[in-house]
């Protein structure tokens, strides 16, 4: 149920106009984070023979870079709070490009391990994190769209840097490629620079409304924001719909990598030949790349919006089923037919997991929640893969690697759907409780109050608590609204 | 073991012998041994007519008496006798022709092959009246996992070029490496010239690390595997470039990153211009406004208007 970021934020989000080159931004930014590591594969053969390293050593430095990314969250949310977005996801691009420019120099495994893995990882995750902090800010109506359509540059840059990447290793070997691929990501500068930071305090009606509420309220902003600059806070594992959420989306993390990882591998012990199993991994691509932005568009419509919650369990839900059904059949078509369906559900989730986690928190909570979840989600992250690919030695068989992911997966999502119902529950048997004293408080304050107050501040309140009816879920925050 | 022994020594006497004749400009040729054929080993090949273009691949290391067996269940209207003969290499081994009987429903054509030297690899073919072909390779084990993209190194530095030969096939006796200098090859010496060439063999890998890369040593570079009868090659390319390769690009994209930058940051300073001297007309005008009913009526419906 989207709070009422007016109050928060103490500004009306633009949805639109330069917000839309905003999105393009975090576009760009996201698509680099989350597909370098996986597009830098391509070089792996080659660096192996050069440093003389072994196959896991070289897989080593793209878990430590995703790793670093997600760990980085909380430094980077930091960050946001103080500098803004655009500082951060400039110094981000910077890092980036530093990292691969001396990887390309490297003589050692742990040098690269440095220079890629942490540095390169560090500079992904202010990337990543500012750019989804961005876009809250710049929109609350449109956000799920917005979301979805930035989180679609994950498998865009990966279908565009794969044969990219390809043909930089033709013609300049591994470091001349990661020398040229330092330049490249030097673009999230660009990227940077389109995030325009949002004027605080814009020379319209806002304005007047701050001045008319008591000023003990803007105080009380600046304070919770202080507060948010920290590292850990843990007061929000006291927040139900956090801890829900959570738990969710760490059972999804953990088996959602590791089919993807062992996709083409499980064709080929099927017997299908290498090329087409390739060819698996790029319509993959391709099915991702127009979901996300679809289910952000259906996220965005006034059925599907109030319950975007349940939408995000259904959708995690459906990704478990895909991997438990995988391994009935053994069929090249019947595989596409999973490679579609997973694609689908695995774009589905990303496209909303960070817009469900704004939709719980609120633009003023969610620059230090997302840095939070993303630290908590590294560990299910790194030990995924790696226990289902022991899954797989042990017995010799891919379909335990499907059915064991696909039952943690699915078991997250029966978990949220029935977590969040229960949830809805206890929120609405709180907000009445709430609303009754409420009442009784107000009709007090009215006796004793001028018409100081805005009638439009009035209006808009009622308006939302009509809005809030004909959505299902009753989940304002009350500590924050002001009034 | 004895019989092995003794023709081990025959042949290094021979090629003692023989050393004034090596050529170096080209891969030495095993000279034939003076060794009793009959006590060479005995190896034998089977195979049946499956359909069109069969070809059996057969690998042989040391000198063998190679025994191939064709069989062949013959078309429907079997005939008693049919005729069938030899081929080598594509042309007719002479007096290879016989007469087939029909035995046991199928018909056999057999026939001993002395494979000791390189000449005597091929491809042997067994043809049952001039149209049921079965083709066998018979060669040294090939060089199955070479890298067929070139090799890309810097002026300057060093590059590797490995060769392996799988863990399936026989291991070679040596290795050697070449480089091709037109259309020759040439053989590389790495004690010769230790200071930029050095060879690493393993029994299966084999690598050549060349130092102090220039553009001349571009190239393709032979790997050839060793055995008693023959070599087996596989080439590798290498592509020596300067640095100022990839920097042409890295600095073109760099260019473009900082034209970009400041482009939006040039275009959001002059909108913000124009909007704080707009501003200054705005805050006249927005004073006038009662700060009341008529904005927050304005602002509630446009908001009806988003939530819809």
């Amino acid at each position: 149920m989207p709070i009422s970021s007016n109050d928060e934020l103490g500004y009306k989000p633009l949805d639109g106009g330069w917000g839309w080159m905003v999105v393009v931004g975090a576009h760009i930014a996201i698509g680099f984070a989350y597909s370098m590591p996986k597009a830098l594969s391509i070089f792996y053969y080659d660096i192996q023979e050069d440093l003389e390293c072994s196959s896991s050593e070289i897989a080593l430095m793209s878990s430590i870079m995703l790793a670093v990314m997600y760990a980085g969250g909380p430094v980077s949310s930091w960050l946001v709070l103080r500098f803004g977005s655009r500082p951060v996801v400039i110094l981000g691009g910077l890092m980036c490009g530093v990292s691969m420019v001396t990887a390309s120099f490297g003589s050692s495994i742990i040098y690269l391990y440095i220079c890629v893995g942490i540095i390169g990882g560090c500079g992904l995750a202010f990337n990543l994190n500012a750019s989804l902090n961005i876009i809250s800010k710049y929109f609350l109506v449109r956000r799920p769209l917005a979301n979805g359509l930035a989180m679609a540059g994950s498998p865009v840059f990966l279908c565009i840097l794969a044969p990219i990447n390809q043909y930089l290793l033709d013609s300049y070997g591994w470091r001349g490629s990661l020398l040229v691929l330092g330049a490249i990501m030097l673009n999230c500068c660009v990227a940077g620079a389109l995030m325009r930071p949002v004027a605080q305090a814009p020379s319209s009606p806002p304005e007047q409304k701050v001045e008319e509420q008591p000023n003990n309220t803007n105080s009380n902003l600046k304070e919770s924001c202080l507060k948010n600059i920290s590292f850990f806070d843990v007061s929000f594992f006291k927040d139900r719909g956090f801890t829900i959420y959570l738990f969710g989306s760490i059972m999804f993390i953990f088996g959602a990598y590791a089919p993807f990882l062992f996709l083409s591998a499980y064709a080929i012990s099927q017997g299908i030949d290498e090329h087409s199993a390739a060819y698996l991994l790029s319509f993959m691509g391709f099915v991702d790349m127009v979901v996300r932005p679809g289910t952000g568009l259906a996220a965005n419509s006034k059925w599907i919006r109030p319950r975007i919650q349940y939408f995000f369990s259904f959708a995690v839900a459906y990704s478990g089923l895909c991997h438990l059904l995988c391994p009935l059949i053994h069929s090249y078509s019947f595989l596409l037919v999973y490679t579609f369906c997973f694609a689908m559900s695995f774009g589905m989730v990303f496209a909303l997991i960070f817009e469900c986690l704004m939709d719980l928190m609120g633009p003023l909570r969610f620059p230090s929640a997302v840095g939070m979840v993303t630290i908590i989600e590294c560990f299910p992250m790194l030990l995924g893969p790696p226990i289902a690919g022991l899954l797989v030695d042990i017995t010799g068989d891919y379909k335990y690697l499907f059915i064991l992911c696909g039952s943690v997966i699915f078991t997250g999502g029966v978990f949220l759907l029935v977590m969040n119902i229960y949830n809805d529950h206890m929120l609405k048997k709180e907000k009445n409780a709430k609303d009754r004293e409420q009442n009784q408080t107000n009709m007090e304050d009215q006796d004793h109050k001028d018409i100081k107050r805005t009638p439009k501040a009035m209006m808009e309140q009622t308006e939302f608590e009509v809005t809030e009816d004909n959505g299902t879920q009753g989940e304002l925050e009350i500590a924050e609204t002001p009034n | 073991m004895l019989a092995s022994w003794k023709q081990l020594i025959f042949q290094i006497l021979l090629l003692l012998i023989s050393c004034r004749h090596i050529n170096t400009t080209s891969p030495d040729p095993t000279p034939p041994p003076l060794v009793p054929i009959d006590s060479l080993p005995r190896d034998v090949r089977r195979a049946a007519f499956k359909g069109e273009g069969q070809i059996e691949k057969v690998e042989v290391l040391n000198p063998v008496n190679l025994e191939l067996v064709c069989t062949w269940t013959g078309h429907q209207d079997k005939e008693s006798n049919i005729t069938g003969f030899w081929r080598k290499d594509g042309l007719e081994i002479e007096n290879s022709h016989l007469t087939v009987q029909l035995e046991n429903e199928q018909y056999q054509l057999q026939r001993v092959f002395n494979i000791v030297s390189e000449e005597n690899l091929g491809n042997y073919s067994c043809v049952f009246e001039s149209e049921v072909k079965i083709d066998f390779v018979v060669a040294v084990p090939q060089i199955g996992e070479i890298r067929d993209k070139p090799i890309v190194t810097y002026v300057g530095d060093s590059g590797m070029i490995t060769c392996k030969m799988e863990d399936s096939k026989p291991m070679p006796n040596t290795w050697k490496w070449y480089k091709a200098n037109g259309t020759d090859k040439e053989e590389i010496f790495a004690a010769a010239e230790r200071q930029r060439y050095e060879i690493k063999n393993n029994e299966r890998k084999t690598k050549l690390l060349v130092n102090n890369l220039t553009m001349a040593d571009s190239g393709l570079y032979y790997c050839g595997a060793v055995y008693t009868l023959s070599t087996s090659m596989g080439h590798v390319e290498l592509k020596v470039i300067t640095y100022f390769e990839p920097l042409k690009p890295f600095i073109a994209i760099v260019i473009e990153v900082i034209i970009l930058v400041t482009a939006i940051l040039l275009f959001e300073r002059s909108r913000s211009k124009k909007n704080d001297t707009e501003g200054d007309m705005m805050s006249d005008q927005t004073n006038t406004l009662s700060p009341g009913e008529n904005n927050g009526l304005e602002e509630s419906s446009s908001m009806r208007q988003r939530k819809t």
